[in-house]
C-alpha cells in the first residue's frame, strides 16, 4: 500500500504540528462561544417569511416579540408587552410595551414598530400569516400611543394570544431603508436582521454557520449575570450525524441535536458530556385516506389501529416515546386521555375487519414515509407486520416531502396511509383541533381529509369562544369523536433530545419549541 | 483545423442544450409541488397559491421552459423557492470552495498517479506493482461516503490531527475573498495562519476525493509505460547512450502521457460530480452540498443549476482535451 502510507505519512507530517498551531484547537480563544450544531441549513431569516426549527433558534435569539413561550408545560410570560388585556366580547386585545426596550441600532422599540411588524407579517401573507389572517386585518392594528398597541379582531379568535410570541418586532425604520421593489424589506431581511432580541448577527451563511454576538446591554438584562454571559453564539450546520458527535467529542462544538437514539445511548456514556432528554409535543400520526380506497371504511380503519403494535414505537425510540392517549399532546390546554383509544388486540381488530367491506382482508395497502426518515421507515415495517394477521400486504414507500405532499393534496391522489409527524406552534388546543376542519384537507396535516360535519361545526365553535369551562368542555368532547371517527392511527410523541459538555449551563427546555430548538438566551458556559 | 473547432463547438453547443432539456424535464417530471416548499410548513391555500403566482410555478410547463432557457441566456439561474435567493448568486458564492477542492485533489492524483504509474511500470510485477495495483484496485473500488467517515474517524476523532469537517474553523474569519480559494488568498495575504488552516480542513477531503482520480491515472499510466518501454525507440535511445533518468521522463513518459491525458479529463469531470458526495461527509460548504441539501428540500432551481455547471464543465473539459489531441496528434486534426 505504497500510497496510503505516503499520503498519511504526508499528512501525518503536516498534522504533528497542529497542537502548537492556532487552527488545531481554534476555539481555546473563545471558549465563551457556545457552538451550536444541527443538521438544518436557515435558508430564509425574515421572521414573517418563513419558520422551522434551525431558523426559529436563532429568530428567537436576534429578535424579541410582545410575548414569550417558556417552561414545561408552556406558559406565556411578559416581554416587550409589561402587560395586556382583551376586551369581555373578545374582539379587543391591548398590549403596553416595556419602556426600555431598544433594537440592536438603539432605536426605541415603540408601538409603531409593533404595529408595523404585524402588519407587514399580514401582508406579505407567508410563514406566520395562516395563524391571524383570517381574524385581523392591517388596518385594525393601532399604536395608540407610544407604548399602547391596540388590536381589533374581525371576530372573536380565542387562540390569538397562543400565536402573539411567534411574531417577532422588526424595526421599521432599517426594514423601509431596505426595501426594494416594494417587497417590505424582505430580500434584505432574508439574510440580515432588524431586531432587539438578546443576540445580533455577525456573520451568517445560509448553508454553513450564523454567528451571532451577545448585546452587552441587552434591554432585558442577562439572567447569568453580565459576568458569564457569553460572548456570542455560533450555529454550525453539519449535516450527518457521525461528525456532529465526532465534534461533540472534540469538543469543536458544544451542543448537537438531530442524533438518533442509539447514538444517544453511546453518547450517554462519555466523559464529559450530558444528554438532555424530554417529553416532547410532535405527534406522530399514520393518516388514513378518509375519502377514497378502501380506507374510507371506518371498520377497516378500526381493525389497523387495533391490530397496530403501538409498543413497538416505544421500542424504536429505546424507549424516549410516550403513546398518545388523544389527538392533542399532554401539555395542551384541554388535553384529555380519551378512553378507548385503540391499543393492540386481534380479535377486536378482526372483528371490525369482519364488519367491513373487505372482511377477508385480501388487500393491499400503500403506506407512505418521508423519504431518509429512519424511524417512519421502520415504523411502516412494524405495521406491515401488524397488518399480516388481518391478511392485508403493505407496499412501503418513501417519498420526498415535497412529493408526499403534492400527492396528500387530494382524496384522489392521497395514499390510503401516510405517516406523518406534527409540531403544534402554540398551546391552545385550536392549534390541533384545527386540523381536523373541512378548512385543512390537502395540507400536510389534513391529508386525511377527515370528514364529519358535527365535528366541524364543534371546532368552528370553539375557536370563537370566549367561556373557558364551556370551551374546555367542548375540546374534551372533540376529542372524543375524533379518535372515534379513527382519521388515523394514533401514534407517539418522541421526546426531544440534545447531547452536550457539561460545562453547558442554562438549558430550559420548552416543548412548545420546536424539535431541534432551544432558548439560547439563558444558555452559558461555566468556564 | 479550423473546420475540427467549429465541429468541436457545434457539438458542445447541442450536448448543452439536450442538457438543459433534460435537466428540465427530470426537475418537473416529479409530482411534488414547490409551492408547498416556498410557502413554508403550516401554510394555508391562499400563501400557497400565492407562493405559486411569484414563482411562476402556475404557468403551463412549456411557458416556464421558455422563461429558463431565456433567463439561463441572461445568465440567469433562476431563484430558488426555499429561500427566495438567486441560485446564479448562490452558485457564485459555492463554486470556488468546489473548484479548490478539485484542484488540489487533481494535484493530488496526478502527482501521485504519474509518479507512482512511473514507478510500477519501471518495476514490473515486482512488489511495488502489486502493491499499487492492488492500491489503485481498492481506490476505485472504495466508496467515497464511506473512505471519508473512515478517515475522519481515524484522523479527526481518535489522533485528533484533523479536524473533522467544515472548510475553516468557526471562529475564523476569512475576510473578503480575492480568488475564493482560501489557500491561495491566504498567500496572497501572506497569512501563514490562515493557509494552514485551510490546509487542516481541506486535506481530508481533497484525499478521498483524488482517491480514484489517482488510482486511475495510476492504472493508465503504468500500462501505458510499460507498452512505451517496449517501443523499439527506447531501445535504439538506449543504445545511443541515453541516460536511464532522461530515457524515462522525455522518451517514454511524453509518450505515454498522451493517453492519460484522456483519462485526466474525465476524472475531472467526475471528480466535480463526485464532490457531492465528499461534500456532504465532511461538509464542505462548495455546490455538490448546496445541491445535495436542495435536493432533499425538493428545492429544484439550485439542482438544475449545479447539473449544468457539472455538465458544462465535462463538456469544457472533453473539448479542452479534444482540442490538445488536435494539437499533440496531428493525424487527428483532419479525421
Amino acid at each position: 500500500m505504497g500510497i496510503t502510507r505516503r499520503a498519511v505519512l504526508h499528512g501525518a507530517a503536516l498534522s504533528t504540528l497542529a497542537p502548537g498551531m492556532t487552527w488545531a484547537f481554534d476555539r481555546d480563544s473563545s471558549r465563551k462561544i457556545l457552538v451550536f450544531s444541527g443538521n438544518q441549513a436557515v435558508p430564509v431569516l425574515d421572521p414573517h417569511v418563513r419558520y422551522d426549527w434551525s431558523t426559529r433558534l436563532i429568530q428567537q435569539s436576534v429578535y424579541d416579540g410582545l410575548l414569550k413561550y417558556v417552561g414545561t408545560p408552556p406558559r406565556i410570560i411578559p416581554w416587550l408587552a409589561e402587560k395586556w388585556d382583551s376586551s369581555p366580547d373578545g374582539l379587543t386585545y391591548t398590549f403596553n410595551l416595556v419602556g426600555n426596550a431598544k433594537f440592536h441600532n438603539g432605536d426605541a422599540v415603540d408601538a409603531e414598530a409593533v404595529r408595523y411588524s404585524f402588519e407587514r407579517g399580514l401582508k406579505l401573507n407567508a410563514g406566520v400569516a395562516w395563524m391571524l389572517k383570517d381574524f385581523l386585518k392591517p388596518e385594525n392594528i393601532v399604536a395608540v400611543d407610544a407604548r399602547t398597541v391596540r388590536f381589533t379582531l374581525d371576530k372573536p379568535f380565542a387562540p390569538f394570544v397562543s400565536y402573539v410570541p411567534w411574531w417577532y418586532i422588526v424595526n421599521p425604520k432599517q426594514v423601509m431603508a431596505n426595501v426594494s421593489e416594494g417587497d417590505y424589506g424582505r430580500k434584505w431581511l432574508t439574510e440580515n436582521a432588524a431586531g432587539s432580541g438578546p443576540f445580533k448577527l455577525r456573520r451568517f451563511d445560509a448553508n454553513t454557520l450564523i454567528h451571532m454576538d451577545a448585546v452587552a446591554d441587552y434591554w432585558k438584562g442577562w439572567p447569568m449575570g453580565e459576568a458569564n454571559r457569553l460572548s456570542g453564539v455560533i450555529y454550525r450546520i453539519v449535516r450527518e450525524a457521525a461528525p456532529r458527535r465526532a465534534g461533540l467529542q472534540r469538543r469543536e462544538i458544544d451542543v448537537i441535536t438531530n442524533m438518533s437514539p442509539d447514538d444517544m445511548s453511546q453518547l450517554a456514556k462519555l466523559p464529559g458530556i450530558r444528554n438532555e432528554d424530554h417529553a416532547g409535543f410532535t405527534t406522530f400520526g399514520i393518516k388514513f385516506n378518509c375519502q377514497t380506497g378502501p380506507t374510507a371504511d371506518v371498520n377497516l380503519r378500526k381493525a389497523i389501529a387495533y391490530a397496530f403494535d403501538y409498543e413497538a414505537l416505544i421500542t424504536i425510540h429505546n424507549g424516549g416515546a410516550r403513546l398518545m392517549d388523544s389527538p392533542f399532546p399532554p401539555d395542551m390546554e384541554s388535553h384529555i386521555a380519551v378512553p378507548d383509544m385503540p391499543r393492540k388486540d386481534l380479535d377486536k381488530a378482526k372483528a371490525f375487519l369482519a364488519r367491513s367491506k373487505a372482511p377477508n382482508g385480501d388487500l393491499e395497502l400503500e403506506y407512505v414515509h418521508v423519504q431518509g426518515l429512519e424511524d417512519a421507515r421502520r415504523i411502516g415495517l412494524v405495521l406491515l407486520d401488524s397488518l399480516r394477521p388481518l391478511n392485508i400486504k403493505l407496499n412501503i414507500v418513501g417519498q420526498p416531502w415535497t412529493t408526499m405532499v403534492a400527492r396528500g393534496s387530494k382524496p384522489d391522489t392521497a395514499p390510503n396511509m401516510t405517516s406523518v409527524y406534527v409540531t403544534p406552534v402554540g398551546i391552545d388546543p385550536d392549534t390541533i383541533a384545527y386540523q381536523y376542519h373541512r378548512e385543512s384537507w390537502g395540507l400536510y396535516y389534513g391529508m386525511s381529509h377527515y370528514e364529519n360535519k358535527e365535528v366541524w361545526a364543534m371546532i368552528a365553535e370553539a375557536r370563537g369562544m370566549t367561556d373557558t369551562q364551556k370551551r374546555l368542555a367542548l375540546y374534551a368532547e372533540i376529542q372524543r369523536r375524533i379518535v372515534a371517527d379513527q382519521p388515523e392511527v394514533f401514534g407517539m410523541i418522541p421526546n426531544r433530545t440534545w447531547a452536550m459538555r457539561d460545562y453547558v449551563k442554562g438549558f430550559e427546555f420548552s416543548p412548545i419549541r420546536f424539535t431541534g430548538e432551544v432558548d439560547l438566551y439563558p444558555m452559558w458556559i461555566e468556564a | 483545423m479550423l473546420f475540427y473547432l467549429l465541429r468541436r463547438f457545434a457539438l458542445a453547443g447541442l450536448m448543452l442544450f439536450g442538457l438543459i432539456c433534460l435537466t428540465f424535464t427530470i426537475a418537473n417530471i416529479a409530482p411534488a409541488d414547490p409551492a408547498v416548499l416556498a410557502a413554508g410548513p403550516d401554510a394555508g391555500r391562499s400563501q400557497i397559491e400565492q407562493a405559486r403566482r411569484e414563482y411562476g410555478l402556475d404557468k403551463p410547463l412549456p411557458a416556464q421552459f421558455l422563461r429558463y432557457v431565456s433567463d439561463l441566456a441572461h445568465g440567469e439561474f433562476g431563484r430558488s423557492v426555499a429561500s427566495g435567493r438567486s441560485v446564479g448568486r448562490d452558485l457564485a458564492r459555492y463554486f470556488p470552495a468546489t473548484l479548490e477542492l478539485c484542484l488540489l485533489a487533481m494535484t493530488i492524483g496526478l502527482v501521485f498517479g504519474i509518479s507512482l504509474g512511473m514507478l510500477s511500470a519501471l518495476f514490473k510485477d515486482r512488489w511495488l506493482d502489486h502493491v499499487t495495483r492492488i492500491f489503485a484496485v481498492s481506490g476505485i473500488a472504495l466508496p467515497p461516503f464511506w473512505f471519508g467517515l473512515l478517515l475522519q474517524l481515524g484522523f479527526a476523532v481518535w489522533l485528533g490531527w484533523l479536524p473533522t469537517s467544515g472548510r475553516i474553523g468557526v471562529s475564523t474569519e476569512p475576510g473578503e475573498p480575492i480568488t475564493g480559494l482560501l489557500l491561495v488568498d491566504a498567500v496572497l495575504r501572506g497569512d501563514g495562519a490562515l493557509f494552514n488552516q485551510s490546509l487542516s480542513y481541506i486535506l481530508l477531503p481533497a484525499l478521498v476525493l483524488s482517491l480514484p482520480c489517482l488510482a486511475s491515472i495510476l492504472r493508465v499510466n503504468r500500462s501505458e509505460m510499460v507498452e512505451a518501454l517496449r517501443a523499439d525507440y527506447i531501445t535504439a535511445a538506449r543504445a545511443h547512450g541515453v541516460s536511464p533518468w532522461r530515457l524515462v521522463t522525455v522518451h517514454a513518459l511524453k509518450n505515454a502521457l498522451l493517453p492519460t491525458l484522456a483519462i485526466i479529463g474525465l476524472r475531472w469531470g467526475w471528480m466535480m460530480s463526485s464532490t457531492v458526495l465528499v461534500e456532504t461527509v465532511f461538509d464542505w460548504p462548495g455546490i455538490g452540498l448546496y445541491a445535495v441539501s436542495s435536493a432533499i428540500a425538493g428545492d429544484f432551481k439550485p439542482v438544475m443549476g449545479v447539473t449544468l455547471i457539472v455538465g458544462l464543465n465535462f463538456m469544457l473539459v472533453n473539448l479542452v482535451v479534444d482540442l490538445l489531441y488536435g494539437v499533440l496528434d496531428p493525424r487527428l486534426r483532419d479525421a
